[in-house]
């Protein structure tokens, strides 16, 4: 085994972008690493939302299909930004029902596998200093997945901003850690190397030829590191961001957490950090309080409201609350530009929705979605009817949103067809 | 697949009968031209053999691959075929002498590469070596390569540049656990929390104006707690604590006469809700005795990472099942219009049809009770306590579902009227003193397994050289020279020369220590095994971790390669420690390592996981869990009650559910017929040993659901698949590879041909038709096995009747797989010098060679001929001197 190219390149990028964040943004070399883009004004970034408990349907659809509709009561905080987002109604992945299969939202038809934000860093997230972030907000315990490996391994997901906060802005004391660190591992390896000299040479030829895949890997390690510490040094991004002095990770404080995660993800955007991040919006037992108002039972309760008016009032309130907070991410990113002067909105393909139909139900049919940005023609709600023979699947959709961002892909999951046509 | 390319065929051919090697005998020559050359001659080379040579290098893989191909044909009476010329007798005993002596003299014992641990034995060497109990590969940590099917094997198990970059990173991660950096100091801080920034969850809290009112004791904290969310102590340490609560009571409520006591809990903020207050450390106990509001004052050790959590211990409502259906009885039988209330709002329509009981969790459900009490046109007439309605509500609360619905609801009565216990004001502040938590007393101990203790006065230098004395050895799994430890000593010593801390020195040495080849690769030693390497070889095969405490002192002691004369032949010599050590070691539990890791390779349970059966076959992924249970909960059973070698063909047990037995393998357990016998459908779904009757369709590794399954797809099965992995793992007679000009079959959706046809089609080439000879035969008679091993009788999509017969290679006529497994019962030996074999690459991490796999086979005849089981198959092959030998 020879050491190969992919790690330089790696380390390459690294490079390259930590002195892109330090001045401005702009940096000439920057088309000598990407792979020239099919068309310039693809979007790069991918962010999926993703919700335990589902959207209430009948709040979150509008009543009528096509452009002029009425703006659903859920998705009210959206009005003036209509023309950023589309409303899809009617698609699903014909997967089991029941909470043990949520995770078909970025799945597919076969729950926890390969999700979609792990298909697109796998294909465009080598790219950047990150492949991609699993964040979430609201989970008091973190044994879920949202996303999901090749291997079908779940990821685990960030629950404390300032850990996100920390991977992104490396302080200065980390940054000496991380120095001190290699220097020492680095300094160390000669006496590693000697013995493991000595014992090459007490072995017989066959065995010993099987070490030298050893001391290969050793020397492309070595100067791996050695890259590192050329590197260190570059200036890092910088921000005045301040987070709070806890973090919000207790149930209750979801919304809080989730403003300063969609925050922090615009500044993950903003610095080139990376491409790809999933949100996971979780929901236990948690009574929230708007304007001082306790409501009349906690998120889980309300959303097996049994059509009881009043529960479905409070549920719609707690999704409203949170459509605010993508409103508020969307505001950022259109008044933010990218390094070749796009907006950031345009920039960046948003996903939210759903694994979780009904969750009154727990029916995993008809999930609600919602695609922004991206450069996408906007403003419209697509309903398509899943009883029609040639209905679309959810996965369909994902195909479209997949070759916008420049994949070469035209299967995902069940799904073998796209959207183009109504959505483009 | 055989590890060697195109190239080396046309340089063999090239080489055939030149100068290399030893002259073949003028008699084997002359058998060979006669009967052989016909098709292997240089031009012809059928199956890639060429038999044309006057002399043979037994130096040469290759040569050797060939010539034990001709010996194995031979021998097997595959060769000649049976339409050609048969060799005499004395001319097989000719040839076969010829090339046994000659394979015997050039394959001598032994000879396995150095082994990488795999990710399995990585992680089980950290658990053990680190006392890590929990700890695991990253997720991405580079794959291992599978050699011969298994991925523990000297020559697969390929060290690159990002497995060494993984070892290193996993390294610094073990590391910064043991050794952390040293942290910041404390600061002294003070937090306050007032009834807002409490933790509102489902009906446990709520909160009047200045204070959060607790009224439940339910053990459940989600359903009875409150605690502060914004706080999280950053340093261990004692902390002063105030908390401001009182009683709250009101007339329209119930009385309360004794202390309300107010338990107050240290819990970790990032415990999830669904913990019980025992998970917790209680710190104080307050008794709250006014209703004005009083502060108490106390001191109490909080950990990082910590917050505190309030229960009122001794509140009138709970959550418990019986307890709530008590109170709730004694409610309705004092009050009937409590009672009409409940039963209109349960049951609104005024039948016996209840609502979704979830809608009245919380205040919502209060509201609506409250309301329905409040109506003076409220109907009362069934507000009873013998009426129906108030039995089926009673019903209902003892119900899961009603009781925490209810509750929920009847929190809010005491919320709304008392007695409840409030909270007015915390407020924390330290640390006064800084302690070590339990986190950091634990990690003391994991350093002090590692380095020993530092005596008094003892400089670093002599204190690391012990240290690695003693660590080392462990580390790398065998004693180690002055030299080594001199090596490893220099690391720590130059780092403190320039000026670092002890702990940081220890830092270093241990992420070096973790990627030295020492300990990142097994089976090093040149040579014969010594103790040690005995004990290591031993312990991963069977455990697949580094040997224990035991084994040790047994290697140092040179205990464990030491022999006595056999009893029962005193020319035999018995390696009774090593067998007795075996023994101990053998897995005992289905999830045991050894288990999944061989077992999981060798049948492919590990794939099941990955196969996405049709869902026409209605098989998801409880059967596919159970599916996997029951191939390796026989296989440990075998193991454990030493079952004859047949027991893994047709046995009289298996090991799943009624219900999974019931719909995949279509009948009913003998014991669920037996009269009387009902079974519940929670006892129908329960895992169990079932017996089953013997020389039936399932039952036996060939009739296991986890096996059709592995050799399909999940939507279609392939005899051709089916048939080498029956070669391969059942029978050990590995086919060649298939050449890679021929395209794989599809199958053919029309339903004009069937499968049997397509192939016959296929195979019709002489070139194809040797091979397809022993595949087909044994791929075609699973075929009565859907994807998932159910039985069927036709072939989905065309009406053709299923033909599984067919004509085994020793021309035994089958008719079905019965009588298959009949056969396989009768050559028993077959499948057990297979199994053998499989257990041999696995221990040993290489592949068998000539004179490995003669012994191999011994060892399965004496076995058998001596009645042994499976266990005593282990155990035998553990002694044997391939197992012995590096």
């Amino acid at each position: 085994m020879k050491s190969k190219a992919p790690e330089s390149l790696h380390t390459h990028n690294r490079r390259h972008f930590l002195r892109a964040g330090a001045a401005t943004l702009a940096l000439p070399t920057l088309e000598a690493f990407s792979a020239p883009a099919p068309d310039a004004s693809a979007p790069r970034n991918f962010i999926s939302v993703g919700t335990w408990l589902g959207w209430h349907q009948n709040a979150f659809f509008p009543k009528d299909a096509g452009t002029d509709y009425e703006m659903s009561k859920t998705l009210m905080p959206l009005n003036e930004l209509r023309d950023t987002f589309t409303v899809f109604s009617g698609l699903d992945h014909r997967a089991p029902n029941g909470h043990g299969s949520w995770s078909n939202f970025l799945s597919g038809a076969t729950p926890a596998t390969y999700s979609l934000d792990q298909m697109v860093a796998d294909e465009i997230g080598e790219k950047t200093r990150f492949a991609s972030f699993e964040l979430t907000a609201g989970a008091g315990e973190v044994s879920k997945s949202m996303s999901y490996t090749r291997q079908g391994v779940g990821l685990p997901m960030i629950q404390r901003p300032s850990v996100l906060y920390k991977q992104l802005f490396i302080s200065k004391a980390d940054q000496k850690r991380t120095e001190y660190v290699l220097q020492s591992g680095k300094s160390a390896l000669d006496m590693v190397l000697e013995d493991a000299l000595r014992l090459q040479k007490s072995l017989p030829g066959r065995d010993g030829a099987k070490l030298d895949e050893y001391f290969e890997s050793f020397r492309a390690v070595e100067k791996r590191m050695g890259r590192q510490l050329d590197s260190i040094n570059d200036p890092v991004p910088e921000t005045n961001y301040k987070l709070p002095s806890y973090d919000p990770i207790t149930p209750n404080l979801q919304i809080e957490a989730e403003e300063i995660m969609y925050d922090l993800m615009v500044l993950a955007l903003e610095t080139e950090s990376t491409r790809v991040m999933s949100l996971f919006l979780h929901g236990l037992g948690q009574v929230f309080s708007f304007d001082g108002e306790a409501l009349s039972a906690g998120y889980h309760g309300l959303s097996h409201h049994g059509n009881d008016p009043v529960m479905i009032n409070d549920l719609v309130s707690i999704e409203t609350a949170h459509i605010h907070c993508l409103a508020r991410f969307i505001r950022q990113l259109q008044e933010k530009k990218n390094t070749a002067g796009k907006t950031l909105l345009d920039d960046t393909v948003i996903l939210l929705g759903t694994g979780m139909g009904d969750a009154s139900r727990h029916s995993n049919a008809n999930l609600p979605t919602l695609v922004a940005g991206g450069g996408f023609q906007h403003g419209n709600h697509i309903a398509t009817d899943p009883k029609q023979a040639d209905a679309p699947l959810l996965g369909d959709l994902y195909i479209t949103l997949m070759q916008r961002l420049g994949m070469e892909v035209d299967q995902f999951s069940n799904a073998s067809r796209n959207m183009n046509q109504l959505f483009s | 697949m055989k590890p060697f390319a195109f190239l080396s065929y046309f340089f063999a051919g090239l080489l055939a009968g030149s100068l290399y090697g030893e002259e073949i005998p003028k008699g084997v020559q002359h058998i060979i031209s006669n009967s052989c050359l016909e098709c292997h001659d240089s031009l012809s080379e059928k199956g890639d053999v060429n038999l044309e040579q006057v002399s043979i290098d037994w130096s040469n893989p290759h040569d050797l691959d060939v010539w034990l191909r001709a010996l194995d044909a031979v021998d097997d009476g595959l060769m000649p075929p049976p339409e050609e010329k048969q060799l005499s007798d004395a001319e097989r005993e000719t040839v076969l002498t010829f090339l046994d002596t000659k394979m015997l003299e050039h394959t001598p014992i032994g000879g396995t590469l150095p082994r990488r641990l795999n990710q399995g034995e990585y992680e089980a060497t950290i658990r053990k070596l680190l006392s890590l109990p929990k700890f695991k590969l990253p997720v991405g940590f580079p794959n291992d390569t599978e050699h011969h099917g298994f991925d523990n094997l000297g020559e697969g198990l390929v060290l690159s540049p990002s497995h060494l970059d993984g070892y290193a990173k996993v390294a610094r991660s073990i590391a910064d656990q043991i050794f952390p950096p040293a942290k910041e100091a404390a600061k002294k801080q003070a937090w306050e929390a007032g009834p807002e920034d409490m933790v509102l969850s489902f009906s446990a809290a709520t909160v009047h104006g200045d204070a959060l009112r607790l009224v439940s004791r339910s053990v459940d904290i989600m359903r009875s707690c409150s605690w502060p969310s914004r706080i999280e102590i950053k340093d261990s340490g004692t902390y002063q604590i105030s908390v401001d609560a009182s009683q709250f009571l009101s007339e329209k409520g119930h009385s309360f006469e004794e202390p309300m006591i107010l338990e107050v809990y240290a819990r970790p903020v990032s415990a999830t809700d669904r913990s019980r207050v025992s998970d917790f450390r209680l710190i104080k106990e307050i008794k709250v005795t006014s209703e004005k509001s009083e502060s108490t004052e106390f001191e109490a050790d909080l950990y990082t990472g910590e917050t505190v959590l309030f229960r009122w211990a001794n509140a009138e409502m709970t959550h418990a099942y019986s307890e709530l259906t008590d109170q709730l009885e004694d409610w309705f039988e004092q009050d009937p219009r409590f009672l009409a209330a409940w039963q209109k709002a349960v049951f609104p329509k005024d039948d016996f049809k209840s609502i979704q009981t979830t809608s009245l969790r919380g205040r919502n459900g209060w509201n609506i009770i409250s309301k329905h009490r409040a109506n003076p046109d409220l109907d009362l007439s069934r507000a009873t306590m013998d009426s129906e309605m108030t039995r089926r509500l009673l019903k209902l609360t003892n119900s899961y579902n009603g009781t925490f619905n209810f509750a929920d609801a009847l929190c809010h009565f005491y919320h709304e009227r008392g007695p409840a216990l409030e909270l007015h004001q915390l407020t924390i502040e330290g640390p006064s003193k800084l302690i070590k938590s339990p986190e950091n007393l634990a990690r003391e101990k994991l350093q002090e397994k590692i380095t020993g203790v530092r005596k008094e006065e003892q400089s670093k230098e002599v204190f690391a050289r012990e240290m690695l004395k003693a660590f080392l050895p462990r580390a790398f799994r065998k004693p180690v020279s002055d030299e080594t430890v001199k090596s490893y000593l220099t690391i720590a010593t130059r780092h403190w020369d320039e000026g670092h801390s002890l702990d940081e020195g220890l830092h270093l040495l241990l992420r070096n220590i973790l990627v030295s080849p020492r300990f990142l690769y097994r089976s090093l030693e040149p040579g014969e095994m010594n103790d040690f390497d005995l004990a290591t070889r031993l312990s991963y095969f069977l455990t697949q971790g580094p040997a224990d405490a035991k084994l040790v002192d047994l290697a140092q002691r040179n205990r464990l390669s030491i022999t006595q004369p056999s009893e029962s032949d005193k020319n035999k010599t018995e390696y009774w420690v090593i067998r007795r050590e075996a023994d101990r070691l053998l897995p005992k539990k289905h999830t045991d390592r050894m288990i999944q890791s061989f077992v999981g390779q060798w049948l492919d349970t590990r794939t099941l996981s990955g196969i996405m059966p049709d869902p026409k076959f209605n098989f998801g992924e409880e059967s596919t869990r159970i599916a996997k249970y029951e191939t390796e909960r026989s296989f440990v059973e075998m193991l454990n009650t030493n079952r004859p070698m047949t027991d893994f063909i047709d046995p009289d047990f298996t090991f799943a559910s009624v219900d999974f037995i019931q719909r995949n393998y279509g009948f009913t357990p003998p014991f669920a017929l037996k009269e009387g016998t009902k079974l519940s459908s929670s006892e129908k779904r329960k895992l169990r040993k079932v017996d089953i009757k013997r020389g039936g369709r399932h039952g036996g590794l060939l009739g296991q659901a986890s096996i059709l399954m592995a050799t399909a797809n999940g939507v279609d099965t392939q005899p051709v698949i089916r048939g080498v992995w029956v070669l391969e793992n059942i029978l050990g007679m590995a086919p060649p590879p298939p050449p890679k000009d021929v395209p794989a079959l599809t199958p053919d959706t029309q339903g004009t041909t069937n499968p049997r046809e397509m192939l016959t089609a296929h195979t019709k080439d002489a070139a194809c038709s040797a091979c397809h000879q022993s595949i087909d035969p044994v791929g075609f008679v699973l075929e009565n096995y859907d994807p998932v091993g159910r039985w069927r009788t036709e072939w989905p999509g065309t009406n053709a009747g299923i033909d599984p017969s067919g004509v085994l290679p020793d021309g035994t006529k089958i008719r079905n797989a019965i009588e298959f497994k009949a056969w396989l019962v009768e050559n028993i030996d077959l499948f057990s010098e297979c199994l053998a074999e499989q257990l041999m690459t696995y221990a040993t991490g290489r592949v068998p060679n000539y004179a490995e796999k003669r012994e191999i086979e011994e060892i399965v005849k004496i076995n058998h001929e001596n009645g042994n089981g499976f266990r005593d198959l282990i155990l035998a092959l553990v002694e044997s001197k391939t197992f012995r030998t590096r």
